[in-house]
């Protein structure tokens, strides 16, 4: 479980983050939905303890990421946009040497990569390098990356982005799978459609604040829309940063 | 630097196998075990030095010890730590060390590599010298040698000395060699051996040849002959200056008589010897010189040692025969404050290995030369009184070996001629022999033949080597006045008009 | 915790090493900096001692025979073949002849461009050719005049060097050993760039800080590796030098450069500070650059702080201030060393002291600059 609650954040001269509170339940897809520049990354970077809020907590699991960030953060699993592959490695090292960073032992972490390998399909490129790899290589490995440790919460950025219709399925499947192992899900994304179809709940966020919170059907009803897209356009006013 | 003509005169007149300028060399702090670093004058670099314990004789090993002193011109970069190259001094009686400066300077391309090892061989420099004590009371420009009583001269040096005088010989020097070698851990030797050093070296092929790896012969006493017999090379180089200044035009033109001047001279100094008021070469004080006959043919033999000295000289005797005897006095000079030769020592190898080997045929030629007369009769004198056991008929016997050889002759040469090396060689299996045409004694001093010498060290082979680089040089000219060798316009393009005024 | 800290500094070395270019940067270095180093040497040697024939040009040679003989035994001859003559003339004057024979001082003109770097040696060669007939000359009119010619010599200097053939390489020992430093820094360099400006443009450190590790490991970890490879190199480079540079004829310059197995251990040991502090301080400016761009120029910059200063060393300039600094201190134990002179311990342990303190605080402030999302995120 992840919860925020009142977060602040200023950079620069932008208020990033403006009393952001919302939490992400066990066994539930929660999406963070809202135009670019509303502040999810942002967000997302706090979470990690990798800002620090001017205002606020973030907490993972009961646990707070500014006091306790290597208890905390052993809770997570984070699968970043971008990806952030180190292209002379192959996935296997890849997977595993986060696998041990994340504090498997050495063997913990070779069986949990050849585990997560043969989930995610990924053998026959598993031995090879990263570099040249397409997007969709690119996007298993780094969601091996984020799972490889079985964390309870696993944080996704942007996963979607510039992947191809199979690539995206099986990394719908893989979410779905997750869910029903009762891992907590929180993914941001400026796609509905994602949204729509995989979440649970929806944080919709605008200017560094959770404008509304509850599942895609909620949100319709809420603003009389018929479509989430709708519904998000009249809750944020605008439909910049949108894609359908 | 062979013997003396009179050992009476105490070392005043000795040969000069260095360059003429090189500056008279003091002793340097003998080495010790603890701290082996020395100095020696004229060289910058740090040497190795230290000395070695022998029995002084070597049939009494539990009698009276003598040190035996080495110095050691590190190599630049030792490449090969077990080889040294044995530098030999000649006389008998120099003193190796204290001609660091010349042998470094000499054989820089052999040190580049190999170490440079110098014994004072026994009875010279640090090694338990024997010197007779000189006479301060006379003037060498004032000393008239026919005054002296060689015999009695001889038995007052002896009385000074307190050693075996007997056991100063090349065979037992040659076993300190060897002790010293063995002490400093050198497996192959690359000797070179100048003028009476020579000796030593062929002594070395023939008892230790398995120690060496090169030989070089420089200035060559063969084992077959008496170092007497340069009686009759000095008259020889002398014959070769008169006849080169004859074949050279402004030479012949400016000294067209100098034979009849050496004659009048020397008539004149056999009737008595002549006395003129000059300045004292060093002090400028106005004093008195004593030319006798034997001083002038003493300058004259030196003077031939060197090409320097030698260009000097029918301008010296053209100007002795007109009556001015300064450049007489100048070369003279240059012997005055005593020799480097360590006379005693001189005297035991002498006349335990020379006085008694010279032919009947020898010592016959010898009677027709003046100064090989002299020599003869004046260390037949001193041998008289000396303590001395007499060489056998085996000491002679031509060295036979196929160590690589190099053997060097000067042809300008006043003491060790050409031919000398030829009969050293007449047995030796892997020898060859060069000759400097414009060299004179100690070719490797005074051409490109040191570099002959360091090939050789390098290649280990004679094969390789020649002397082209020895007849490249070109002949230098004679001193036509007291100021220098170019003195006239080339004939050819401006023909001059010289009258015999201008000079001087 | 040492757990994490090993898979940090595996993958970090893993990761160097399939990068060539961080790789070649080391590799070319350490091979053909001695290798071009000791090539210099021997056409520096070989213009220096080669004793070859002088073609000159002389006029008016006729005049004087005997100059000309003299300066013909030494090598030094007139030459028609432009090719092969440099461009020194000597003019043997008009009246030299007359000069001569009145014990004046006979005009002899020689003709060069004193600053033509390629002429010196050969015109130094002349020079003191002819001045060595002039003194021969000279101590030949006093001795045909009944004087001495030691009387010349007023004094006698025994000059007493107490240099060993190894202590005479001078400024080409330090130049050296200087180069063998450098190999650390240079080497370490596209590592220490890769690994942080390179990490951050990649977008992996943000990923690697996201995880349950401490800075500290993070930062030791990635100076362990930069280390590690400078070492590599300097190993290499030492390995090099032994076998490339006793082919140089140092003999021939008058002295000798010895690798010997104790000064190997001593720049090794001198070296594993050197490169602690050579990776600290590398990757600290490229932390502080904003991209792998900026970090090549600072780290370039960087460099030069170290090659001045063991310059100034290696010139003898401000050597006292030095002897305790890093790089510099260690530099001159290293030289000194090589030179056969007692090894400075006192020197050796105070310079990788300082070397190591720095290397501490640099580490320090790399934590501090990773705590600021600034950093982190090149904001």
């Amino acid at each position: 479980m992840i919860s925020v609650s009142n977060l602040s954040k200023k950079i620069g001269d932008v208020q990033a983050l403006d009393g952001l509170s919302f939490h992400a339940e066990d066994g539930q897809i929660t999406g963070l939905l809202g135009p670019n520049g509303a502040g999810k990354t942002t967000c997302l970077r706090t979470i990690f303890g990798l800002l620090k809020a001017d205002q606020g907590i973030a907490t993972i699991n009961g646990i707070d990421v500014a006091i306790k960030p290597v208890e905390a953060k052993q809770q997570l699993g984070l699968f970043p946009d971008p990806f952030g592959i180190y292209e002379r490695l192959t996935p296997r090292e890849y997977i595993r040497y986060f696998a041990e960073l994340s504090g498997l032992s050495r063997r913990g972490a070779l069986d949990a990569t050849n585990k997560v390998i043969d989930d995610l399909q990924l053998e026959d490129i598993a031995d090879r390098r990263c570099k040249g790899f397409s997007q969709g290589q690119r996007m298993k490995t780094a969601l091996a990356q984020a799972i490889v440790h079985k964390p309870k919460n696993i944080v996704l950025d942007e996963p979607t982005r510039g992947l191809d219709v199979m690539s995206t399925r099986v990394l719908r499947d893989m979410l779905r799978k997750l869910k029903s192992e009762g891992h907590c899900i929180l993914f941001s994304s400026h796609v509905m459609q994602e949204v729509a179809s995989l979440c649970d709940r929806v944080v919709v966020m605008a200017d560094g604040k959770a404008v509304a919170i509850g599942s895609p059907q909620e949100l319709c009803e809420q603003t009389n829309q018929t479509s989430l897209e709708e519904a998000f356009i009249a809750l944020i006013g605008t439909d910049e940063g949108i894609a359908a | 630097m062979p013997i003396n003509q009179r050992l009476s005169l105490l070392g005043k007149i000795v040969t000069l196998i260095v360059a003429v300028f090189l500056s008279t060399i003091a002793l340097a702090q003998p080495g010790h075990k603890e701290n082996d670093h020395c100095y020696v004058d004229g060289l910058s670099d740090r040497l190795r030095c230290g000395y070695v314990k022998v029995a002084e004789n070597p049939s009494n090993p539990n009698g009276r010890k003598i040190n035996i002193h080495y110095a050691v011109i590190p190599a630049v970069k030792n490449i090969y730590p077990n080889q040294a190259f044995l530098a030999i001094a000649g006389g008998p009686g120099q003193s190796a060390i204290d001609n660091a400066p010349l042998f470094d300077n000499t054989f820089g391309q052999v040190r580049e590599t190999r170490d440079i090892l110098l014994i004072d061989q026994r009875g010279t420099g640090r090694s338990n010298i024997l010197q007779c004590p000189e006479d301060k009371d006379i003037s060498p420009l004032l000393i008239n040698g026919d005054d002296f009583d060689s015999v009695a001269e001889t038995k007052k040096c002896l009385a000074s000395i307190d050693s075996d005088v007997a056991q100063y010989t090349s065979t037992n020097a040659l076993n300190d060699f060897e002790v010293v070698r063995k002490f400093l851990g050198y497996d192959k030797l690359h000797v070179y051996g100048i003028s009476y050093g020579s000796r030593m070296a062929q002594l070395y092929m023939r008892e230790h040849a398995e120690a060496l790896a090169t030989v070089t012969l420089d200035g060559v006493v063969p084992m077959q002959q008496s170092v007497l017999a340069i009686g009759l090379a000095i008259d020889r180089a002398f014959n070769l200056l008169i006849s080169d200044c004859e074949s050279q035009d402004q030479c012949q033109k400016q000294f067209p008589s100098i034979r009849e001047a050496l004659a009048n001279i020397e008539s004149q100094l056999l009737l008595e010897p002549i006395k003129t008021q000059i300045f004292h070469p060093m002090t400028a004080q106005p004093t008195e010189f004593l030319l006798t006959h034997d001083k002038f043919l003493g300058v004259i033999r030196l003077a031939l040692y060197s090409p320097n000295t030698r260009a000097l000289l029918p301008h010296a005797i053209d100007q002795a025969g007109k009556g001015n005897y300064q450049a007489i006095l100048g070369l003279y000079s240059l012997s005055m404050e005593g020799m480097d030769i360590a006379m005693g020592m001189h005297a035991s190898v002498v006349c335990s290995e020379d006085i008694h080997r010279l032919s009947t045929d020898l010592s016959a030629e010898l009677e027709q030369s003046y100064i090989g007369k002299t020599m003869f009769s004046e260390l037949s004198k001193v041998c008289s009184v000396w303590p001395s056991d007499k060489v056998d008929e085996s000491f002679s016997a031509p060295v036979s070996n196929n160590i690589p050889t190099l053997l060097l002759s000067g042809e300008l040469d006043p003491a060790t001629p050409p031919d000398w090396a030829k009969l050293a060689m007449t047995d030796m299996k892997n020898a060859k022999h060069l000759i400097a045409p414009y060299a004179a004694h100690g070719v490797a001093m005074q051409s490109c033949a040191n570099r002959i010498v360091a090939q050789l060290v390098e290649q280990e082979s004679t094969v390789e080597l020649n002397g082209d680089c020895l007849k490249e040089g070109r002949a230098r000219g004679f001193y036509l006045n007291a100021s220098g060798i170019d003195i006239f316009m080339p004939s050819t393009e401006q023909p001059l008009k010289i009258t015999s005024e201008e000079v001087l | 915790m040492n757990n994490r800290f090993f898979s940090l500094l595996r993958k970090e070395l893993v990761d160097a090493a399939r990068d060539k270019r961080s790789v070649m940067a080391g590799l070319y270095y350490a091979i053909f900096v001695p290798i071009f180093m000791a090539a210099m040497m021997m056409v520096l040697i070989d213009k220096i001692t080669s004793a070859e024939d002088l073609g000159i040009t002389i006029s008016n040679a006729a005049t004087a025979p005997d100059l000309i003989a003299f300066l013909d035994n030494q090598g030094i001859r007139h030459s028609d073949d432009k090719s092969e003559t440099k461009a020194i003339e000597i003019i043997i004057g008009v009246s030299y002849a007359e000069q001569m024979r009145r014990a004046e001082p006979a005009e002899v003109i020689l003709i060069a461009d004193g600053s033509e770097e390629n002429l010196q040696s050969a015109i130094r060669r002349t020079q003191r050719t002819l001045q060595n007939y002039s003194a021969e000359m000279a101590g030949l009119r006093l001795i045909a005049r009944g004087i001495n010619p030691r009387i010349m010599n007023s004094l006698n200097v025994k000059m007493q060097d107490q240099g060993s053939s190894e202590s005479k390489g001078g400024q080409l020992i330090a130049m050296i050993i200087l180069f063998m430093l450098l190999s650390i820094f240079v080497s370490g360099m596209n590592l220490a760039i890769d690994t942080s400006a390179g990490e951050r443009e990649r977008n992996s450190l943000a990923l690697l800080l996201s995880h349950p590790i401490s800075l500290r490991q993070l930062i030791v970890s990635k100076v362990c590796a930069v280390s590690i490879f400078g070492m590599l190199a300097l190993v290499l480079v030492l390995i090099m030098s032994k076998f490339i540079y006793p082919m140089v004829p140092w003999q021939e310059l008058g002295f000798s450069v010895d690798i010997g197995l104790s000064f190997m251990i001593a720049t090794l040991i001198a070296g594993a500070f050197i490169a602690i502090f050579a990776a600290s301080m590398q990757l600290f400016v490229s932390f502080m650059a904003k991209s792998f761009k900026e970090a090549q120029t600072y780290i370039s910059f960087v460099l030069f702080v170290p090659m001045v200063l063991s310059y100034a060393v290696t010139f003898d300039l401000a050597t006292d201030e030095l002897r305790w600094a890093p790089v510099t201190g260690q530099l001159q134990a290293l030289i000194d060393l090589m030179k056969g002179k007692e090894i400075p311990l006192l020197q050796l342990t105070v310079s990788c002291l300082s070397t190591l303190i720095i290397s501490v605080a640099l580490v320090l402030g790399m934590e501090r600059l990773l705590k600021s999302e600034k950093i982190v995120f090149g904001l």
